[in-house]
């Protein structure tokens, strides 16, 4: 929509940016948002408002939560809550923007690692207060995730669910190979492939190079015992001995001939859809999709590959973008603590809810992530440092789709970007430090 | 719509169908009309290839979600359905209606603007003698070379502190600007006689007046040319509104068939019904604006 | 009409024919017809070269308060290996310099074929005029989305063929490097070929046919007649046309973005698409603006060669 008249805004158009230019030149800056809405009592009577909600739920968890909102608004009389629903990835860049030139939403989702670089950007506000009055506390959620949405001792995010990789296998397949347990090791997992080949199906599991292959090496690089990052965000460390057996173990699936060479992006999970291919490591949110394409599957936590149980986990936190209005930010903090105490419904879009009190409520009963819900302690997350989301798009994210792909050996790719990413967060606290 | 049969209408006294046989080849000797065969086989040749993705397109966009994916691949739908059509324009997520709006406001919006800014800018550049004159063409023209990447940073920073970001306003003034613009009026402007305007200013008309009866009715065919070219210019903008369009009630085709593209990676029906629907308006108007279309970018090769 | 300046599309200002001007304007009349247009152009094109020019010289991330005076480390980090910026953009920059060398030659002289084949008094001319040029009318988007699903390295139509032809067909036409880079150029080609063969198809047209007459009377043959005639008949719209071809390559994002994504790893990732990300998704504007500005130099400079090349074989010829 217009926001003004063409002629109009031409008049004032030069003036304006050139008050702009000297406001900029001056070094104006807002003030940091101390305020977050003052006391929250968990009811809202103000005047009816509209609460613009951004989300990132564009795949087969989209209707779910849409049915929540529909719901939540049925309930509520003076608040209307809208959904818009974009691309994490389009997310990310638009949210800062769009806060800080008060385009911003009124409430949103984001993944944890999300909110160490928006606090700091102060495009969300604290939510101390809140927790307290909804009497969350750690005891109701697994620890990691608790601790996830903290950002320089304040809380940013209210914590929906526990999300991770999990491997999905074709059940007509394994049958076919005769294998009756999924495998749950290395040694298991190569037997596996071989009877599978040995069945019929050449390329048994297609290794991606984009997208989900970083999480694939963050979770092979736990299993060996390694942690690709220091936890107080100072360095980046995936490019040490486990990191390298991860990528080479990767890339071997490759060499060994169980994955095509040069895998496109996400046609590892189409040729998966479409029989072509066996076994996929991907996220528990396609469960939907794989239920919908009718194809005979079933889930299992990531094999140990590296000895130790372990697997890439993230969280949607709910969060409040900074803006002035004490009736919308309340509405808002309405909107969230009756979504955290209905994240039991969020369950059937494939997720784990985070609370567990609304876990031994039996949410999950009968539900294909149930078994891997059992292996929560096993669920690893990267740590909630400012900026860390573009570390991994400029570094981890490179080196694993070269060394994927063969372009690079694991050890130098590793190496190359391991340095990148430790001058980047060095750059990083200091930009993003108080 | 189809885009196989969007043959443009023939030329009055021109066969819709091409012959070989027309009079103009029967003329020839023998050896030109080979020539004139083995011409007419490659341009068919490279037709095809122009063609033929475009109808892919819009035969996938009927297709089943798996029947799009199929191995081999098929060119026609196993069952014709809609089904992809429903999906997008059902979703909210993805209003490719509303972007289609968006961009024919914007892009109107905005060839209006470079119109009316360059015809009036162009008009003192070739008829009037003014101090600073010089600079000011040298400005323009310098801007000419000048990249447009070296303004997105800065420009986004502007367009934030205007309150324009996340609006159509965004899009359709910075790059309003158009030192081509100016360039191609100034050029048609000095090419007029300048009688036209010693006799109006005999009959005591002033500039402005000069300028909005006797030179404007006259400049209609470039200043259509002009519009056109700005329309498609901002039409087919993809970088800007990727970036400074959050919500995607306000976003443009461009930029909105890549969301569509980021949320829906693998399912080919759905991007394809998107295409279609971003291509299809286009097209039709190119079809029936084509000659005009065509005539106006070559020309725009102008020379000095 | 003929150029009668060396640069053949821009005249020089001060020497356009002195014709006579309106006399009987008051001072500020032209600067009223100015205004509109100038008001535009201070706020989106003169302030923007200062503002950014004054950004490079900060730490501008446009989200945080703070915003660092650095001086010329923006640039010096540009030219230092040890930097975090030093690699991706150099890197962006290659991957500029291997799409414009690729694309700009394949996109001045295939069009310039096609135009030929299409000068000439047949029937169903304006026809394929039109359909090679409607791929430019439908925009980068919708062509890229396009042949990303034709190209797609397991269910794609080229692939298919190609294996039908008895040639391979598992090339990762979007995920390996060189593929990649044929798979971007053949696009850009297929998208933009019927706008520079329109523009040269005028211009043949304009060539007197008296010339290839007389070109003939002198026992002249084809390729002499292309070489004495067309191509001197060209030069006027040829240096115009690879003006603009050379800046949109060097504008090209698109395509990658769309259809590789800058992959395979960050290969295919252009200099422009580099700046986009850095100041607009990281919101490392100051850095994000340095680079930008050792582009445009670095196309200027371009600019100023092809310009430099045309007039040269003008005065030799002359």
């Amino acid at each position: 929509m217009l926001t003004t008249s063409p002629r109009r805004s031409r008049r004032t158009t030069v003036t304006v940016a050139a008050a702009a230019a000297v406001a900029l030149l001056a070094g104006c800056s807002a003030g940091p948002g101390e305020t977050s809405g003052g006391e929250f009592t968990g009811e809202y009577d103000g005047p009816a408002v509209t609460l613009s909600f951004w989300n990132g739920f564009t795949g087969g968890d989209g209707p779910f939560m849409q049915e929540l909102v529909d719901q939540f608004n049925e309930e509520h009389e003076n608040i209307t809550v809208e959904s818009n629903t974009m691309q994490w990835s389009d997310y990310y860049q638009r949210l800062p923007a769009a806060v800080t030139a008060g385009e911003g939403p009124d409430v949103g989702v984001m993944h944890f690692d999300q909110l160490g670089s928006n606090a700091a950007r102060q495009v969300i506000m604290p939510l101390d207060d809140m927790a307290e009055q909804l009497e969350l506390s750690a005891d109701d959620f697994t620890e990691a995730v608790w601790d996830a949405g903290v950002y320089a001792d304040e809380r940013y995010g209210i914590p929906l669910d526990i999300h991770s990789l999990a491997m999905y296998y074709n059940t007509e397949h394994f049958e076919a190979a005769g294998i009756t347990e999924p495998p749950t090791d290395a040694e298991s997992f190569q037997a596996a492939l071989d009877a599978l080949q040995a069945a019929g199906y050449e390329t048994p599991f297609w290794m991606p190079s984009r997208w989900p292959a970083h999480l694939m090496f963050l979770t092979l690089d736990w299993q060996h015992g390694g942690e690709p990052y220091a936890a107080d965000g100072t360095a980046a460390t995936f490019g040490d001995e486990a990191g390298v057996q991860s990528l080479e173990w990767m890339r071997s699936m490759v060499e060994q001939g169980y994955s095509p060479a040069d895998v496109a992006q996400d046609a590892q999970y189409v040729a998966f859809k479409n029989g072509e291919t066996s076994i996929t490591w991907d996220g528990i949110w396609q469960f939907n999709d794989l239920d919908a394409s009718g194809l005979p599957y079933a889930a299992a936590p990531i094999p140990a590959i590296g000895g130790e149980q372990a697997a890439w986990a993230s969280s949607h936190q709910f969060f409040l973008p900074r803006q002035e209005d004490p009736d919308r930010i309340n509405a808002a903090k309405v909107f969230i603590a009756w979504m955290s105490e209905h994240s039991a419904d969020w369950a059937q879009a494939g997720m784990i809810p985070a609370r567990q009190s609304v876990r031994d409520e039996g949410a999950l009963e009968g539900t294909p992530q149930e078994p891997l819900a059992e292996s929560l302690d096993a669920m690893r997350f990267i740590p909630t440092t400012p900026g860390i989301g573009t570390v991994q798009t400029e570094t981890v994210e490179v080196a694993v789709a070269e060394g994927v792909l063969g372009q690079g050996e694991p050890a130098a790719v590793l190496e190359a970007a391991q340095g990148t990413a430790t001058q980047l967060m060095e750059e990083n606290l200091e930009a993003f430090g108080e | 719509m189809s885009t196989a049969t969007a043959a443009p209408t023939p030329a009055p006294g021109q066969a819709p169908t091409p012959t070989p046989t027309s009079t103009a080849s029967r003329r020839r000797p023998p050896r030109q009309r080979a020539g004139m065969w083995a011409r007419w086989l490659v341009l068919v040749v490279i037709a095809l290839l122009f063609i033929s993705p475009l109808v892919f397109m819009l035969l996938t966009s009927f297709k089943t979600r798996a029947d799009a994916t199929s191995l081999p691949p098929q060119w026609l739908p196993e069952e014709w359905t809609l089904q992809a059509y429903e999906s997008i324009l059902g979703a909210t997520a993805t209003p490719v209606f509303t972007w289609f709006l968006n961009s024919m406001l914007a892009a109107a919006l905005h060839a209006a603007l470079v119109v009316v800014t360059a015809t009036l800018a162009a008009y003192p550049l070739a008829r009037m003698q003014f101090r600073g004159k010089g600079i000011v063409f040298g400005a323009v023209i310098a801007t000419l070379l000048v990249p447009p990447v070296i303004l997105i940073i800065p420009n986004y920073l502007i367009v934030s502190e205007l309150g324009w970001l996340n609006s159509l306003m965004a899009v359709i003034v910075p790059t309003a600007a158009s030192a081509f613009g100016v360039f191609l009026m100034r050029q048609f402007f000095l090419s007029l006689p300048p009688e036209l305007e010693e006799a109006a200013r005999l009959d005591g008309a002033n500039p402005w007046s000069t300028f909005v009866h006797i030179i404007l009715p006259l400049a209609k065919p470039a200043i259509a040319t002009l519009a056109l070219l700005a329309f498609l210019g901002n039409w087919n903008d993809f970088l800007w509104p990727v970036y400074v369009l959050f919500n995607p009630d306000v976003q443009t085709l461009p930029a909105g068939l890549a969301t569509l593209q980021s949320a829906n990676a693998v399912r080919y029906d759905l991007l394809m019904a998107g295409a279609v629907i971003a291509s299809a308006p286009v097209l039709l108007l190119y079809v029936l604006l084509q000659r005009f279309i065509v005539e106006g970018v070559s020309r725009s090769g102008i020379k000095g | 009409m003929t150029s009668t300046n060396p640069a053949g599309v821009l005249p020089v200002a001060g020497r356009a024919p002195a014709r006579r001007g309106l006399q009987s304007h008051g001072r500020a009349t032209p600067w009223l017809f100015l205004a509109p247009y100038l008001l535009i152009f201070g706020g989106f094109v003169a302030l923007p070269v200062v503002l950014g020019l004054w950004m490079s010289l900060h730490r501008w991330d446009y989200t945080l308060p703070r915003k660092p005076f650095v001086g010329l480390e923006n640039y010096t980090d540009l030219l230092d290996p040890g930097s975090t910026t030093f690699g991706p953009f150099w890197q962006a920059m290659q991957a500029t310099g291997v799409f414009m060398a690729l694309s700009v030659p394949l996109l001045l002289v295939v069009p310039l074929l096609v135009a030929m084949l299409m000068n000439g008094r047949f029937p169903g001319r304006n026809f394929f005029r039109a359909v090679y040029f409607a791929p430019y009318v439908l925009g980068v988007a919708v062509v890229a989305v396009l042949w990303r699903y034709l190209l797609d390295t397991n269910i794609g139509l080229v692939n298919y063929y190609l294996e039908l032809l008895g040639l391979p067909g598992d090339t990762a036409w979007l995920t390996s490097t060189i593929p990649a880079w044929t798979s971007l150029v053949g696009v850009t080609v297929w998208w933009t070929l019927g706008l520079n063969a329109v523009i040269y198809l005028a211009a043949l047209q304009d060539i007197p046919a008296d010339l290839y007459e007389s070109a003939r009377m002198d026992g002249a043959n084809a390729w002499q007649q292309f070489w004495a005639v067309t191509l001197p008949g060209l030069r006027p719209v040829l240096m115009f046309v690879m003006i603009n071809t050379i800046i949109a390559s060097a504008n090209m994002f698109g395509q990658s973005f769309l259809m590789t994504q800058g992959g395979p790893g960050r290969e295919t990732r252009t200099a422009i698409y580099l700046i986009a990300e850095e100041g607009l998704r990281n919101f490392q504007m100051g850095s994000a603006a340095a680079m930008s500005y050792v582009l445009t130099v670095a196309l200027v400079l371009l600019s100023v060669i092809v310009f430099w090349l045309f007039r040269e074989r003008k005065e030799k010829e002359s």
